[in-house]
């Protein structure tokens, strides 16, 4: 009996141990709380504050840790250029684990007992909108990050989008199927969420205007690993494009299968795939030859981009992805609108309406419309030896200029 | 086409009857569902690619993950389950949901949330043919279920020891008074469950090259439909409704489509089963 305590005690000083690791590499909770306590303390000098929320844990950790990296990084970046004219910026992030009551309890902190000035969401489509109409009541503007089902922005005035909505990628994959790939018969496979059915929606829509048949549409659920079944029957179906909005664990599965299965139709994804650590890593070489639309460009010779990826990667230990420079963009966007126009929400509200050609890692922000849209060129993105490189842009403005309403 | 589904679907029930059986095994002797068997089933996962990565040796991968894993198992059993035998079965049902949360945040805090590659060489090559495609890891994953439920099977019914487990099986406390060593039989138990749990992941982690600290996170409440139709602790049951399971998810998914998530029919084709055979497909009573 002794021995089996001995034991215990011993997995229980090793559980700390590993905790202990743990919390260093992660303030998300505790983090914003201290901060805000400290800024409480030094009132003559307080700090411009900016709320954020992404998923540190639960099925989205990668993308959440990647997020973090990126605001992390884009706070360090505003501070040692001199702040906001000589104001630190701080972060006050949280962790909302892919769960919109968690970012609902978040939001209503941010809201009443951090004053921060603005917020940036760094989670998906679901607990973004989920928060929106609370930032839009407490007259606090939100950028959401990388998020991008259309209901969000509808929220109200105070909420913006770093990316294009869901609509404008939609429209921007069916654009490169038909035209740019020469589609006739294709299969659409998504994921069952904002993500998946917003962007199915606007591509079948705009593909069958374009002439395209769209033979089948199918879903799968987040998480699914297995996709031969379905596979299989769009090989019978003869389509000779799959469009796969997927994240990068399932559309990883889904060029390897289709590899497997020898389907020989053309691949098209989305910037939910847009990761080279979660997707390329995985897929390998299956992924050759995979055609995606995203926001970023990493072949680009713009200086931002390029002094982007390097900073990024010496940051963080690895290659960024979509995500991290959506929301690295989102923290300069704002920190270049309160160097313009002030720290105050009402100030920062004025100065995003006004934001023209701002030279952002996702491209050049030509502005945003009356309901936080932004317009911005869609880029599209082939593999080739297992990485993205370029493979064409699309700036037309009948399929880049977002709704606004 | 038929025959590629049927192939499919012959795989997605080996993986499956893998998971479950951990599971099985556990409830047979012990009468507790153990969720904690799919936390297994990562960890097994983990430690099978850090294998795997440092020898490059497939036998070893599956050897040093099984064992290891199973050892996890027994110091569980030991530390945790047997001191809750004589509480409701609601405790440790819910201590096993705790352990199975514990456990894979934990993987997440050790090895990083991101999803990690396991591109493993497999002694066996691909088949091509016009209208049928057989990968290498499907092979491996039908002939290591086979074998391992083989070894099973045998030390089951051909030896004193699967007799002893029978008969803890039965009656823990009849089994005691006659002399079967159950301390023995219970951690014994648990080596096997979860050492098939691990066998599983390391199966899973192949076949879709990567390993991730939530893959545990499905299995967890699929392998309660196992092997509720299986006729709950019956090892023949949880290989036949594995099957089931996994024809069903393939077939009605290739050839009615998908109306409904794949997991959900899993669930739709226990409900409907179970109206029928409320016992489950083979069971004791």
């Amino acid at each position: 009996m002794k021995k089996i305590i001995f034991v215990g005690l011993l997995i229980l000083v090793f559980a700390f141990a590993v905790f202990g690791c743990g919390a260093k590499q992660e303030p998300a909770d505790n983090g914003g709380e201290q901060q805000s306590q400290t800024g409480e303390q030094q009132q003559s000098k307080e700090p411009v504050k900016i709320g954020f929320f992404a998923p540190l844990t639960g099925p989205a950790a990668a993308d959440g840790e990647s997020v973090q990296n990126a605001a992390e990084l884009a706070v360090e970046q505003i501070n040692d250029a001199g702040g906001i004219n000589g104001q630190l910026v701080e972060l006050v992030d949280y962790d909302d684990g892919l769960d919109s009551k968690q970012a609902v309890n978040i939001a209503q902190k941010l809201t009443t007992k951090d004053n921060v000035v603005a917020t940036v969401s760094g989670s998906y489509s679901g607990p973004t909108r989920a928060v929106a109409p609370i930032f839009q009541r407490a007259k606090i503007p939100m950028i959401s990050a990388y998020a991008l089902h259309p209901e969000i922005t509808k929220a109200g005035d105070f909420i913006f989008r770093q990316s294009f909505v869901g609509t404008v990628q939609g429209k921007a994959g069916a654009y490169v199927a038909v035209e740019m790939l020469g589609a006739k018969k294709i299969a659409i496979l998504h994921i069952d969420n904002d993500f998946g059915s917003t962007l199915a929606q606007s591509f079948e829509a705009y593909a069958e205007a374009k002439g395209a048949e769209v033979v089948s549409i199918d879903s799968f659920s987040f998480g699914e690993k297995e996709f031969t079944p379905v596979l299989t029957k769009i090989k019978e179906e003869g389509a000779d494009l799959v469009y796969m909005p997927a994240y990068a664990g399932e559309g990883a599965q889904i060029v390897r299968q289709a590899k497997d299965l020898g389907l020989e139709a053309q691949l098209l994804g989305t910037e939910g795939v847009d990761s080279t650590t979660q997707f390329l890593e995985v897929a390998a070489d299956t992924a050759d030859g995979l055609v995606i639309t995203t926001n970023l460009n990493r072949d680009s010779d713009r200086e931002v981009v390029q002094k982007f990826l390097t900073d990024y990667s010496d940051f963080s230990g690895h290659a960024p992805d979509m995500v991290a420079a959506s929301t690295y963009d989102a923290f300069m966007v704002l920190a270049s609108v309160m160097k313009e126009y002030g720290t105050e929400p009402a100030q920062i509200l004025e100065g995003l309406s006004k934001v023209k050609n701002f030279e952002a890692v996702t491209g050049v922000l030509h502005g945003y419309n009356e309901l936080g849209e932004v317009t911005k060129a869609v880029q599209v993105q082939e593999v080739k030896n297992g990485k993205f490189h370029s493979y064409g842009q699309i700036d037309d403005p009948e399929i880049i200029t977002p709704p606004n309403k | 086409m038929f025959l590629q589904q049927l192939i499919n679907g012959i795989v997605i029930g080996s993986v499956y009857a893998l998971t479950a059986m951990g599971a099985t095994l556990v409830y047979g002797i012990m009468r507790i569902l153990d969720i904690n068997n799919a936390g297994a089933y990562a960890l097994g996962a983990y430690v099978g690619l850090l294998t795997y990565n440092a020898t490059g040796s497939l036998l070893l991968t599956f050897i040093v993950g099984m064992l290891l894993t199973g050892l996890y198992g027994v110091l569980v059993q030991k530390l945790l389950y047997v001191p809750m035998l004589d509480k409701s079965p609601n405790v440790s049902l819910i201590a096993s949901i705790g352990l199975f949360i514990f456990l894979s945040d934990l993987i997440r805090m050790v090895a990083g949330p991101s999803i990690k590659g396991f591109h493993a060489e497999v002694p066996f090559s691909s088949i091509y043919t016009e209208s049928l495609n057989i990968n290498g890891a499907w092979i491996l994953i039908i002939v290591t279920t086979f074998l391992l439920l083989a070894v099973l099977w045998f030390l089951l019914n051909k030896t004193k020891i699967g007799l002893a487990w029978k008969a803890t099986a039965q009656d823990l406390e009849t089994a005691k008074a006659m002399g079967v060593n159950v301390n023995m039989m219970v951690a014994l138990n648990y080596l096997l469950g979860y050492g098939f749990a691990a066998a599983a992941g390391i199966m899973v982690g192949i076949l879709y090259s990567s390993v991730f600290p939530t893959m545990g996170d499905v299995p967890a409440y699929k392998m309660l439909a196992i092997i509720v139709l299986g006729g709950l602790g019956s090892p023949v049951g949880t290989v036949i409704a594995a099957m089931v399971i996994g024809l069903a998810e393939t077939l009605i998914g290739g050839y009615i489509g998908f109306f409904l998530p794949r997991d959900a029919i899993a669930f739709v084709v226990l409900i409907i089963i179970l109206l029928f055979r409320p016992q489950g497909l083979i069971s004791k009573n």
